[in-house]
């Protein structure tokens, strides 16, 4: 019988502590034939189990361009993640995805790509920044703009330094104010102010952006003042999350599902929905 | 399709055989002083002078609480199974026509895109039987909404009382056409002299009109219109509405058990809980009553029907019913009809 509600079973081969209760882990299906055939977009999202505790919804941090495995990135905060936390390296997390839409990369071939994150919500973004990074010549210039409250809560920082030294990409990284060490090089600021500050150009571009809602508010009044237009701003929604697929009736607002015609939506679709945010 | 004449007679002589061949048989009976929709297993047990069950049938359609995968948890690993259900030929005797036309509406939310095994399963092996009503009482609002008393949509078969107890037959569906030749000793020729109950003449609600109801609801600026929280001020959540309602389809899936082993349960949940929607963060996008109540309006008049080409008020009145303050669903509709 087909069940669309049973998990892909898969190993943990790795963790990586990214800042205190973030870890990053890397996941192996346990089945060969799940290994060999699986397949995602940039973008897309999954439910994570930790058994006897439940599911938890987050996308997939990796990039599809990295074959062999997914990894995925969240915060220790409530019963599930505390539960996928526990785990330790060659346990077994469940997998149930890939869900959703995904950014749709292939139509930015030849335009300058301008990633906006924030915090826990740099994953998704991150996705993107690999499958782009790894198609590279398809791009024009690539622009991150990546804050956190303190140094400590910067995630990917291996990336971040390996991201600082590439000669085609533009690193702007942020902590808020008073979140700075004493040897702090980057900016302090909030994320759309230092975004504002960065100036990047609206011509022939792209911009991704994700993190917390209020900083997703004010990146797209920031976007906007700096002349994007809603067409190009992407960004990818989250809401609470059950089944993935269309059916336990939570994750809606008003009429669109997030889980199956999201979580990547262009700030144009974002200002037609019903505001139930 | 033909009509055929069930005896009161045969009734009891079709459940005994269905119950010998290991079939369920659910019909409204006495359960906790009240008439529900329930499995006998004879005849007597049957209640025939009711206006409309407690609860839905939905529940044999898609349980309660379902078990959809096993686990264990050892040193090695994890062991997981998926449940794999035989459903039993479920035949639901004495539905009526309002929960009949609600099957296709859950059909419609576990079948868009991915398909949920565990519904299509019990509704391939569920046989509806449908009583045209003789009876309303005040909450029923079938024709506010489109249907009628002896409407035929959903029911694989459409039952019509007569004056002697007995039934006129109708099969609707191939399925309730093989259901009646499967049974042709007890479905028998109509005869020629026979005197039917007429239907119950129920009056739509004069100042509701869904279309309208539904064009108001499309309009995203209307989300933030006070009447909202007007309208849904006196709910206090409980839930009921949704439990008691047959369309309504939300649920939650947990994990049950021990630290080695336990299952994955599928549980109904409700929109109307403030934890439904409550993200981890401690954000919730549907944080006040109103929200909660406001969602609910809206996917049974405006997202059933644009997403799932479905309806998603079937009229059966129980949310009216069980509701304890008395927030009529009816008001609401024609509050908004009288917008202009």
């Amino acid at each position: 019988m087909d069940n669309i509600y049973l998990p892909y079973l898969a190993t943990i081969e790795d963790i990586y502590e990214e800042a205190p209760d973030v870890r990053t882990c890397r996941l192996v299906f346990k089945d060969p034939k799940v290994r060999d055939t699986f397949d995602f977009k940039t973008g897309q999202f999954a439910l994570y189990s930790a058994f006897g505790l439940g599911e938890s919804t987050f996308c997939i941090a990796s990039s599809p361009t990295h074959k062999g495995y997914i990894q995925c990135t969240f915060r220790k905060s409530g019963r599930v993640t505390g539960g996928l936390s526990d785990l330790g390296i060659g346990d077994t997390m469940g997998f149930r995805g890939p869900y959703g839409n995904w950014f749709p990369i292939d139509k930015w071939k030849g335009k300058n790509i301008l990633f906006i994150a924030g915090g826990i919500g740099f994953p998704p973004v991150r996705s993107v920044i690999w499958n782009c990074l790894d198609r590279r010549k398809d791009f024009g210039d690539i622009t991150i703009v990546y804050g956190a409250k303190s140094v400590a809560d910067l995630v990917y920082k291996n990336e971040l330094a390996q991201w600082s030294r590439m000669s085609d990409v533009k690193l702007v990284q942020a902590v808020d104010p008073g979140g700075e060490t004493p040897d702090w090089k980057g900016k302090i600021g909030f994320v759309p102010t230092v975004l504002e500050q960065a100036a990047p150009s609206p011509n022939n571009a792209i911009a991704v952006t994700c993190g917390p809602p209020i900083m997703i508010k004010f990146v797209l009044q920031a976007l906007n003042k700096l002349g994007f237009s809603d067409e190009q701003v992407y960004t990818t929604l989250e809401n609470k999350m059950k089944c993935g697929v269309g059916k336990c009736g939570r994750c809606n607002v008003g009429d669109i599902y997030i889980c199956k015609e999201g979580p990547v939506y262009t700030a144009a679709e974002v200002k037609r929905m019903y505001n139930d945010f | 399709m033909t009509t055929k004449f069930l005896k009161k007679e045969n009734l009891g002589k079709l459940i005994d055989t269905l119950i010998g061949e290991g079939s369920i048989f659910v019909a409204p009976r006495m359960g906790a002083r009240q008439v529900v929709y329930a499995p006998v297993s004879k005849f007597e047990e049957i209640v025939f002078d009711y206006i409309i069950p407690i609860n839905s049938f939905k529940e044999f359609l898609f349980p309660q609480t379902e078990t959809v995968a096993a686990f264990s948890i050892h040193k090695e690993g994890v062991d997981l199974r998926g449940v794999e259900i035989e459903p039993k030929e479920t035949v639901i005797f004495g539905s009526r026509p309002c929960d009949a036309a609600s099957v296709a509406s859950l059909r419609a939310v576990f079948n868009w895109d991915f398909k949920d095994e565990f519904y299509n399963r019990r509704e391939d092996k569920a046989v509806v039987m449908t009583v045209a009503c003789t009876k309303a009482d005040d909450s029923c609002f079938c024709t506010t909404v489109n249907l009628t008393p002896d409407s035929q949509k959903g029911s694989d078969i459409l039952l019509q009382e007569t004056s002697g107890g007995d039934y006129a037959v109708e099969a609707i569906t191939e399925k309730g056409k093989g259901f009646m030749d499967r049974f042709n000793n007890f479905f028998e020729p109509l005869p020629t002299a026979y005197s039917p109950l007429p239907t119950v003449d129920i009056k739509p609600i004069a100042g509701v009109d869904v279309q309208k109801v539904k064009e108001w609801l499309k309009d995203t600026k209307h989300y933030e219109n006070p009447l909202w929280q007007e309208l849904a001020r006196k709910c206090i959540g409980c839930g009921a509405c949704t439990f008691a309602c047959p369309t309504c389809h939300c649920f939650d899936i947990v994990d049950e058990g021990s630290a080695f082993e336990g299952e994955r349960i599928k549980n109904w949940d409700a929109c109307q809980f403030e934890f439904f929607t409550l993200h981890t963060s401690g954000h919730n996008p549907r944080d006040t009553q109103y929200k909660r109540w406001r969602n609910r309006f809206m996917c049974k008049f405006n997202f059933y029907p644009n997403k799932f080409s479905s309806r998603g008020c079937v009229g059966c009145g129980r949310c009216i019913r069980v509701c304890p303050v008395r927030l009529d669903i009816t008001e609401v509709m024609e509050e908004i009809s009288s917008l202009r």
